[in-house]
Parts: structure tokens; C-alpha cells; sequence
């Protein structure tokens, strides 16, 4: 509830630069990000959209490398290649502070030089991202692959402390951006791969000490344990928790998403809609109390998490102003709810799908049985990973669109465990064909207003996040590693920058000695663009 | 990683330990003629190491360990540890926390007498090595999805297959069973033929460069193979086999020739049960 106070501690202070004699924005995530980019979607919305208005649709044609930052002696990464940010960084009194897994850098954001590097040795789990940091004064705090929460120091990168959040033998990973709000950090865990339950948690910045949880299955007897066949089937879990969610500081509400159930594919022992997985579900920050869900995906049987970040902004519905909470989902459904309440206002399909029969009076779609994996392979009009992923999209007030990195296609989904007691995945998808297309979707409707089909060839790699900006400019980047700002109102291309590997992450901007910046990752490599003068 | 690295150095160190101690029991234990161990799936090895799934279990092991499980401890614990009556072992910490049969053996020795397991104190230390190394490789099975193998896939009706083919589908206007797909079946293995069938760009072996022709601003068109394309330019190999790339806009205009176009329609088509009945009908031409 609290707005944050200006992390000015002592340490921070010595990186202000004399020149900048300018006062930083409050450090209130409440508010639309301007000389700050203090969390992962730059404030507590998540609708990624910045008021700053220097770099323009007149403009940006314009825009120039300012300077770039070039990931180091890390080499390959286990199991997953080249070092990939994902990470959307923070930026707060002039440095920048992004990951990769196991990783954190401080970076000055006028100069892209390094100011420290803290490297954790990899102990084990899942390096398959790593989004970043949140900060509380002058403190950061950083989640690894093995489930260590750890706070640093952000003035000079050294560890305060460090907390074990879960058990990465269990196959529990950690890769979300710990979220602060008021006096409180959320962190939430990963992992699917051995059948664990999933849980998000808030902890005191000071201590790291737990302060409540809230678990993404009931127990047996508790509200919603009926929509499970059993204790076992409750205990192999899932809804992870791995993407940050969203606040709205006047309803006290904290918004999140739950990744799939578990066994991934295989469904049989867990026959009900097996709450509270592939939800958005809204918590009461102080207790981790449930407010209310809404499930996107009953049941899941294709590994569609849906954690993808539900989008907080406020409009009209038939007249009326309303509070909204705005998803395009990974089983390519976009929602729209009234987060209040939960109530359904739009459930509609962004991308073709066969795997669902409509919706049901609840605006909650329905799976269609023949569609589930099955040992011959069932055909899918979308692809394995689903309609998106992870990517962050973006919502702008001035054209009042949602948008998002959305991929059509086609795939097959296969049981490859028919044992009553399946472990494990239990199956697998196999993609046929897929196109990545940029979309703009009218929140009232669900249509698509424009889209954007990106000639790069079919399954490119690249996970493109979305920014917009009040100077009616979209960035995001195509699957052949090109940052490219198109017109929010039309799609139309307004410039591109060859970043040489595709944008790996959500691009931010902000103002920094009077001068619009945009930032973007790119595998291994943070550019930073400003108007040439 | 270095963790990993050094509790695979600690493993395979032991093992050699092991092979010594085996040789004086060789004959009795080679009398239980264990299964050959599975051959890894490809990727499977990449998938452990991206898991971070620690070593591979010991398959010969394992493979001794399968039977003492199924006669001392499947009736509790069900025959792939999954749970019975007893608890699920596939996710037991002792079992995760477990490097060698340190921990397994224990409790498998000892019981648990306030949970109601049995002690099992005839058990040798080989035996117990041999249970744990089974609860590692189901573990192992289970979690790693790099070694999932699809089962029998082809449940569909060969006869309504071809009638697909020579009907409702066309494949027979581009494709012959006696032509091109002569001994499809024996080539390939159901699964990928399906794939292959459905868009022949999914299967590795089927993915062939694209064709593209510019058109200049004065009307003038080359045609190469595609080495880059995206929104802003396009990179080709021309005719001569020259690299030679061109800035896109301002009448420069690139068209991607799709091969594959009669696929890509098929695929909003079929239904489940058409694709099966092609899969069989398919895999009869071995």
C-alpha cells in the first residue's frame, strides 16, 4: 500500500552522477515509470507503457545506439547454450541492474559500463531464464536456478543474505523477478518436471523469513479439493508461480497467474478441473488470503501455464468506467475480467484453436476430450507451446489496445504414459508449422484491430516483449533480431535496428539527464538507444 | 555444475569399487539374466544436463535391482515405486537426497517400524545398491522427458487411409505410393512419418531451403534460395550460387515460394481419425 520510499541510501548515492542535479521520480511503482524503471513491468500495472514522450512516431527514425553492454566470460550455460536476458532491468538512480541465470549486473545507464557482477556457481537446477531483480531501498534480491533467495547489496553487488525458498532435487526452480510491495517481497517458484506442488510466498525484505503462503492446490477438505480426485493426485500439484505478477494499490490486490497442473500432459489421474492451476487468481497482500479466481484453462493438458502477466488498466465497458485486468493467455484465449470481482467480461480465442469447445457461463473455456493427448497423437490448430508464452505484452491508454507476440500454428499432442499412476510429463508436443505474428487487440471485443505477420522464418528464435510509449510508439522485435518500432494505432513500421540476435527480453525506457533512453536485450548483449543530437 | 561434475567423478569411482566386489558373486548374479538397459533416447543426455538431474543411474544395476524390488517391495510401494499402499518413492526425498544407496539402503535394512515397513535385513549391500539404482533410473524415467519414447501410435484403418489418399485428400495428385513413398514405411517410423505427412518441414530430413524471387522496382525479378529474410531485407542465394542480398520497400518487393502451401491447407482439414487411417495406410508400404 505503502508507496516506496526514494531509495537514497548512502551506498546508492555515490553513483548519482554531478551532473544530474534532477530529483528521480518518487520510487512509487503506483505510478507510470518516468526517471525510474523501478520493477520488472516499470511499475505495478504491468501494462508496460511509458508517459514519456521525447522519443516520437515524428521522431524516432532518429534513434541511435547510445552505448552497448556485452555479457562476458560465462560462455555456455549449462544445458541451455548462450547466456539469453530475459530480464526486463531495473533502473534506479542511473544504473541498471538485469540477470541471466545465476548472474546479476550493475550497469551504469548512461555509459553501459559495468559497476559490479555477482556470480553465483551453478549447484543445479533449471537455468531456462532468469527475469530480473526487485529492489527495497538499496537492496536487491535475486532468485537461482537452485532455489536460493538472496538479497544484495546494490551499491557494490555483495551478498546480505540468502534464504532456500525450495528444493531443486524436487525439480524446483526459481526464475521470476522477486516483487516488492509496501514491506514485502513475493516470490514464487517453478518446476514441473518430478510432480510438485506450487506456491507463492511473501517475505520480509530485511530477514528473508516467510510471512505467509499461499499454496496453488487446496489440501484435502478445503474449498476447491473437489475439483481434484484425491490427496495424491493434489500432492503431484503444479501452478507454478514464475512470472511476476500485478498490484493495484487502491483495491489492495495483488494479481497473479498459475502455471500448469501436473503430470504435464497426462491427465488421468487428476480427472477435474484441478484448481487452483492455470488461474489468475487475486490475493490479499498482507495475508496471501484468495480473493478470487478465475481459470483459464480447466483441467490443462498441454503445458499452457498461465502465468502470462494480467495486464491492469482501467476503462469503459458499454459506458461505464471499470477496473479491468486484461490476459492473452498460452492457450490463446484472450480475458478480460473485472478485477474487483473476477467476473468474465471477454473470453475470446486471439489465435485459431481446436482444443477447446467454447466457453462456459463463467467465460472459463471448455477442453475438448478429443484433443487431449492421446498415445496416437491428437491434431492441434495452435501451436505445442501455445498462442504465447512468457514474453510481457503491453496495454496503451491512448489507443486502448492490448498487445501482444502471439504464434499461430499447428502441433501434435501425445500420451506417452497411460499408467493410471503417470509421473512425470507423461507426453509431449510436436510442433508442425508455426508464424509469429505481433497483435492488437481491442480489450472491449477480443478482436484483433491489426496484426503484424513477420515474414522471418517459421519457429525463429526470440522471445519479444512489448512496450508502449505516450509518444505513440510500440517497440518489440521481430524472430530475426530486429528491435523494431512500429505505429501503436496501425501497425505501421516507423524504424529497426539489426541487433544481430533477436530481443530476448521486454524492452523499458526512461529519462536520464533530461534524455529519453530505450533499452533492449538481445541474447547476450544490452543495447541502449537515444535520439541522435 | 561443478557439483554435478564432482558427484559424477564420486560415482563412477565407486562403480569401479563395485565391479570388484561383483566379480566374486558373477555367477549368481549373472544367473538373473538381466534385460539389456534401454539405449538412451537422443536428447536425453542434453535433457538430464538441463534439469540438472545429477548422474545417470546405473541401468545394469538397475536392472538387477527391478526383480528384488518387484518381490520385497512393489506389493507397499507399487511396481514402479509410484505408490501403493506405501508412499510414492519416485518423489521421496530419501530417495532425491540419495547418491549411491547410502540413504536407500538404511532404511530399506532398517524399516520403518513406526510406519509400519518391514525391515529387510537379508538384503546385501549389493541388493540394496541394485533397489536404489532401480528407484533412481524410475526417477530418472520419469522426470527426464528427453527419454520418452512414443508407444504404438498407429491405431488407425489402412483401407479408409487410402481412400483418404486417393479421395478427399489428393495426395495422389503430387504423390505415388509406388513413386516417391515407395517403402515410406520401412524408412521411416510411424511417428515421424505422421509428422512428416502432416508438414514435411516438422521432420529434419524433410527441410529444404525456400525459394524466393525479388522483383526490382523496374520489374526486374531474381530468384534464389533463401538464406535470410525478414521485413527489411532479404539475403539469397542466386542461380550461380552468389550470396547477394537486397534492401526490401521502395518497390523492392520479396515473395517466399511455399512448397508446401497444399499442407499447410490440408492441416485445417484433417480430422483426427483421417490422420491415423493415412498414418496406417502409410506405414504399410515397408
Amino acid at each position: 500500500m505503502n508507496p516506496l520510499r526514494i531509495p537514497l541510501t548512502k551506498s546508492v548515492f555515490i553513483f548519482l552522477s554531478a551532473a544530474s542535479l534532477a530529483i528521480p521520480q518518487a520510487f512509487n511503482p503506483s505510478k507510470p515509470p518516468r526517471d525510474v524503471w523501478p520493477t520488472y513491468n516499470g511499475d505495478y500495472s504491468g501494462r508496460r507503457y511509458s508517459p514519456l514522450t521525447e522519443v516520437n512516431a515524428a521522431n524516432v527514425q532518429a534513434l541511435s545506439v547510445a552505448w552497448i553492454y556485452h555479457i562476458e566470460n560465462v560462455g555456455m550455460q549449462r544445458g541451455v547454450g548462450l547466456p539469453d536476458i530475459k530480464s526486463t532491468p531495473l533502473m534506479v538512480n542511473g544504473v541498471l541492474y538485469f540477470t541471466i541465470p545465476d548472474h546479476v549486473y550493475a550497469v551504469d545507464a548512461r555509459t553501459g559500463r559495468e559497476l559490479w557482477h555477482f556470480d553465483w556457481e551453478d549447484h543445479g537446477g533449471h537455468l531456462t531464464g532468469q527475469r530480473g531483480v526487485g529492489i527495497y531501498e538499496g537492496w536487491l534480491y535475486f532468485m537461482t536456478p537452485d532455489d536460493w533467495f538472496i538479497s544484495l547489496d546494490g551499491a557494490t553487488g555483495k551478498e546480505r543474505w540468502r534464504k532456500k525458498v525450495a528444493d531443486e532435487k524436487m525439480q524446483y526452480f526459481t526464475t521470476m523477478a522477486p516483487m516488492v510491495i509496501g514491506n514485502r517481497v513475493i516470490v514464487g517458484v517453478g518446476g514441473d518436471a518430478m510432480d510438485v506442488p506450487g506456491f507463492l510466498e511473501a517475505r520480509d525484505p530485511e530477514t528473508g523469513d516467510v510471512e505467509w503462503r499461499w499454496n496453488t492446490e487446496p489440501k484435502p477438505g478445503e474449498p476447491g479439493a473437489d475439483t481434484w480426485p484425491g490427496a495424491s493426485a493434489m500432492e503431484h500439484g503444479g501452478g507454478m508461480t514464475w512470472l511476476p505478477g500485478t498490484y493495484d494499490p487502491e483495491l489492495d490486490l495483488l494479481y497473479w497467474g498459475t502455471g500448469n497442473p501436473n503430470p504435464v500432459y497426462a491427465g488421468q489421474s487428476r480427472k477435474g478441473d484441478d484448481l487452483w492451476t492455470c488461474s489468475i487468481v487475486a490475493l490479499k497482500p498482507e495475508t496471501g488470503k484468495l480473493v478470487w479466481y478465475f481459470q483459464a484453462s480447466p483441467h490443462d493438458t498441454h503445458d499452457w501455464d498461465d502465468v502470462e502477466t494480467p495486464v491492469l488498466f482501467d476503462a469503459t465497458v458499454d459506458g461505464h468506467p471499470r477496473k479491468l485486468l486484461g490476459q492473452a493467455a498460452r492457450n490463446g484465449y484472450f480475458f478480460v475480467l473485472d478485477r474487483t470481482n473476477g467476473k468474465n467480461i471477454v473470453s475470446k480465442p486471439f489465435v485459431p484453436l481446436n482444443w477447446s469447445k467454447g466457453v462456459n457461463s463463467l467465460g472459463e473455456p471448455i477442453p475438448n476430450v478429443e484433443k487431449q493427448p492421446s498415445v496416437d497423437g491428437a491434431l492441434l490448430s495452435i501451436p505445442a507451446g501455445g498462442g504465447t508464452n512468457w514474453m510481457p505484452p503491453s496495454f496503451d491508454p491512448q489507443t486502448n489496445l492490448f498487445y501482444v507476440n502471439a504464434t499461430n500454428g499447428y502441433s501434435l499432442a501425445y500420451l506417452t504414459d497411460t499408467d493410471a499412476k503417470p509421473e512425470g510429463y507423461g507426453g509431449s508436443g510436436r510442433n508442425l508449422w508455426t508464424q509469429h505474428e505481433l497483435e492488437a487487440i481491442d480489450y472491449r471485443t477480443g478482436n484483433i484491430e491489426w496484426r503484424h505477420r513477420y515474414t522471418t522464418a517459421s519457429g525463429g528464435a526470440g522471445t519479444p516483449g512489448i512496450l508502449t510509449t505516450a509518444g505513440q510508439v510500440l517497440f518489440t522485435g521481430d524472430y530475426g533480431g530486429n528491435l523494431i518500432a512500429y505505429a501503436p494505432a496501425n501497425g505501421a513500421i516507423l524504424w529497426h535496428f539489426h541487433m544481430g540476435r533477436s530481443l530476448s527480453n521486454g524492452p523499458e525506457t526512461y529519462l536520464l539527464d533530461g534524455r529519453q533512453y530505450v533499452v533492449a536485450g538481445a541474447g547476450d548483449t544490452l543495447f541502449a538507444f537515444r535520439l541522435l543530437k | 555444475m561443478k557439483t554435478a561434475e564432482s558427484r559424477l567423478v564420486t560415482r563412477a569411482v565407486w562403480k569401479g569399487c563395485r565391479t570388484a566386489v561383483l566379480c566374486t558373486f558373477a555367477i549368481s548374479l549373472c544367473a538373473q539374466q538381466p534385460r539389456p538397459p534401454q539405449r538412451p533416447a537422443p536428447g536425453a543426455e542434453r535433457t538430464r544436463q538441463f534439469l540438472g538431474l545429477g548422474p545417470p543411474p546405473d541401468a545394469a544395476a538397475a536392472a538387477l535391482g527391478e526383480p528384488i524390488f518387484e518381490r520385497n517391495c512393489a506389493f507397499c510401494h507399487g511396481p514402479k515405486a509410484r505408490g501403493a499402499e506405501g508412499p510414492n518413492l519416485v518423489r521421496s526425498s530419501v530417495v532425491l537426497d540419495d547418491e549411491k544407496g547410502e540413504s536407500i539402503g538404511k532404511v530399506v535394512h532398517a524399516g520403518r517400524p513406526d510406519r509400519g515397513m518391514p525391515a529387510f535385513p537379508t538384503l546385501s549391500e549389493t541388493q540394496l545398491y541394485d533397489i536404489a539404482e532401480f528407484l533412481h533410473q524410475e526417477v530418472y524415467l520419469a522426470a527426464n522427458r528427453g527419454t520418452y519414447q512414443l508407444l504404438n501410435i498407429v491405431s488407425g484403418n489402412a483401407a479408409a487411409g487410402e481412400a483418404y489418399f486417393n479421395g478427399a485428400g489428393q495426395c495422389n495428385t503430387c504423390h505415388s505410393v509406388t513413386g516417391d513413398l515407395a517403402h515410406i514405411g520401412a524408412k521411416m517410423r510411424p511417428a515421424d512419418l505422421q509428422q512428416a505427412f502432416l508438414y514435411p518441414a516438422s521432420v529434419r530430413e524433410e527441410r529444404t531451403p525456400s525459394t524466393v524471387v525479388v522483383t526490382l522496382p523496374d520489374g526486374k525479378t531474381i530468384k534464389g534460395t533463401v538464406m535470410n529474410i525478414d521485413d527489411f531485407e532479404v539475403t539469397m542465394r542466386d542461380d550461380n550460387g552468389v550470396p547477394r542480398s537486397f534492401v526490401l520497400g521502395n518497390g523492392t518487393k520479396a515473395e517466399v515460394e511455399n512448397k508446401l502451401a497444399r499442407h499447410l491447407e490440408l492441416l485445417k482439414h484433417y480430422t483426427d481419425a483421417d490422420m491415423h487411417n493415412l498414418t496406417a495406410y502409410l506405414t504399410t508400404f515397408k
